[in-house]
């Protein structure tokens, strides 16, 4: 349980991040929450995902969600969307995976290669 | 799934689609009349009396994007292996209306799990949504109104992770005072 001066403290920082960054341009990290990826493992994806963007203070990151997109086998499905970069589809995110494609694709720009899944072949 | 509150985020899931802007979430936990009742009641297009009649079947869907539908078959599963049942109702909010009752102490009644969990994940997918939650546990009542988060916080900080993060202590607090235990189940040892 966090205390109020805590909390207080949490917003002061969190406002200093929105005036630094502008409003256009900020990357976005959708994870898959149809049945299928709730049933796989989505929420504590999409939670882990939460938590290391809080913990590394990247608050210009929009976290989003979407339903089925007819991969069920891959799910967790995670998609990095950098204005810029090729749209990344991540499969079978764990949390732990999570975690690593915040830290190596958001903050460090390079996405987790092993981890990507094709799209169009996997649709065939 | 392994619990109700991953039942519960596919319901919530299932009204942000039907474009609602406000859910309203009732669980109620009765000792006294054995029941464990989950309603979800939205102002979203509403579930049609024909769709009614298959929306249990998993090969149908209204998603022209696959061929099955899982979603409200295996949360009526969930409650007749429990005792229970599901059934659709019009909302009084304009919208559908799902009602899934279990029997409290029936042995199969999964348990109500992270239910904090569940909204958080649901939250940050749909911050736009206003989410109204009563829990009546054996404790007591508590209510939750994302409004009032906002209100909390202030138009000049609107951001998702502080939201998020004030979500979860409003709910936790809360819900653990009105006596929410995630893994309470139907098996009594």
């Amino acid at each position: 349980m966090k205390s109020i001066e805590e909390l207080e403290r949490i917003k002061e920082e969190t406002l200093q991040e929105i005036r630094l960054r502008s409003a256009s341009g900020s990357p976005r990290i959708v994870v898959g929450m149809g049945t299928c990826g709730i049933a796989a493992g989505a929420r504590d994806t999409m939670l882990a995902v939460l938590d290391e963007l809080r913990k590394r203070k990247k608050l210009d990151v929009t976290v989003t969600e979407t339903g089925c997109i007819g991969l069920c086998s891959q799910e967790p499905i995670v998609t990095v969307e950098i204005p810029g970069e090729p749209e990344v589809v991540y499969g079978k995110v764990d949390p732990d995976k999570a975690r690593q494609i915040v830290v190596s694709h958001i903050i460090n720009h390079k996405p987790v290669e092993e981890w990507v899944i094709n799209v169009e072949e996997q649709m065939l | 799934m392994v619990d109700l509150s991953l039942h519960l985020l596919d319901l919530l899931q299932n009204s942000a689609h039907a474009g609602a802007r406000t859910v309203k979430v009732d669980i109620l936990e009765s000792l006294e009349h054995d029941l464990l009742q989950v309603t979800v009641s939205d102002d979203g297009k509403g579930i049609s009396s024909d769709e009614r009649e298959r929306i249990l079947d998993p090969f149908y869907t209204s998603s022209d994007r696959k061929h099955v539908g899982l979603g409200l078959p295996l949360v009526a599963q969930a409650a007749e292996l429990a005792g229970g049942s599901l059934s659709i109702e019009d909302s009084e909010l304009g919208g559908a209306c799902v009602v899934v009752n279990y029997k409290l102490n029936h042995p199969d009644r999964q348990p109500l799990g992270d239910i904090v969990a569940t909204f958080v994940s649901f939250l940050a997918g749909n911050p736009d949504l206003r989410v109204l939650f009563t829990y009546c546990g054996p404790n007591g009542v508590y209510h939750f109104d994302t409004n009032s988060i906002w209100d909390d916080i202030g138009e000049d900080s609107r951001n998702q992770l502080i939201f998020l993060g004030k979500v979860e202590e409003e709910l936790t607090q809360g819900l653990y005072s009105a006596g929410y235990r995630p893994d309470r189940g139907g098996l009594v040892l």
